[in-house]
């Protein structure tokens, strides 16, 4: 829903409001008791709800992730202009959408509870951020899953007939199951690297 | 006091609370930041379960009064 709707709603849900502690007498006949359910109530719950989905949306925006410092060096590897740098050959050819390229990946592909452990991930994030100190390089909470990769690339012509990936069939099987790693060494092995970005040549995006 | 006046001041007390808890809400969604979040949530959210709270409370604490009783009869 589009932030200007909800800051409608909520403008309305005020006015309403603010009819009933202007004339609270009205809420004597039902008419006006109907209405301070609704203004007191039912709106304001609603627009909390959309106010929520709103910012949950929100925060799935790369700017979104890349506003906290810490976060730069994850940002400039996007542009990094070298395909083995798998974060960047993903956003640069549109593999992921690019204003959500960092939730794409890094959000858990698990029925419910990838965006909401996300979110509760985003504010332990912001304890860090304000009230300690945010570890150098940072690291993930657990080793890459390869759902994460999966989700777009299982059945894909390139991922099923890969000529490692169907080495053995016991590659697949280990591929699938999680046992190998899509980031092994060897593999897809070079992701944000960030300790060498001061080493490569950067992609500039036609305006 | 009576309970007029009582669910009268109760009814302004959570619409005040409800209303300050929108607009912090409202904020927090022009504002770009990781924080707003936290705003929406920690604060605009807070206040406004207060208020309405506050309204719930006043609705099932209302006893009417006789004279309420001949006013809602006349509505």
């Amino acid at each position: 829903m589009p932030t200007v709707v909800v800051l409608v709603l909520l403008a309305l849900t005020v006015i309403f409001i603010g009819i009933i502690i202007a004339r609270p007498e009205i809420t004597a006949a039902r008419g006006g008791k109907v209405l301070a359910f609704l203004a007191l109530f039912i709106f304001p719950v609603f627009g909390g709800l959309l106010g929520l989905e709103n910012h949950i949306e929100r925060s799935k925006q790369t700017s979104f992730c890349l506003s906290c410092h810490v976060m730069g060096d994850y940002g400039r590897s996007l542009l990094v202009d070298d395909s083995s740098y798998i974060p960047a050959a993903h956003y640069q050819n549109n593999r992921v959408p690019r204003d959500e390229a960092c939730y794409t990946c890094h959000t858990d592909y698990t029925l419910y509870s990838g965006a909401v452990k996300a979110k509760l991930h985003g504010l332990k994030h912001l304890y860090v951020q304000y009230l300690g100190t945010p570890p150098h390089p940072i690291k993930l909470y657990s080793p890459y899953n390869n759902r994460e990769c999966l989700h777009c690339h299982l059945g894909a012509r390139s991922f099923e007939q890969g000529a490692v990936h169907t080495a053995d069939a016991q590659t697949m099987a280990d591929i699938k199951s999680n046992k190998l790693s899509c980031v092994s060494s060897g593999c897809h092995d070079t992701v944000h690297n960030v300790t060498q970005l001061d080493h490569v040549k950067y992609w500039k995006p036609v305006q | 006091m009576t309970q007029t006046s009582f669910i009268t001041k109760k009814l302004r007390t959570a619409g005040l609370l409800v209303i300050a808890g929108l607009i912090v809400e409202a904020l927090s969604l022009v504002w770009n930041h990781p924080l707003s979040f936290v705003a929406f949530m920690g604060i605009g959210g807070l206040l406004m379960a207060a208020g309405i709270l506050w309204y719930l409370w006043a609705l099932v604490s209302y006893r009417p009064d006789a004279g309420d009783a001949k006013s809602a009869a006349k509505n």
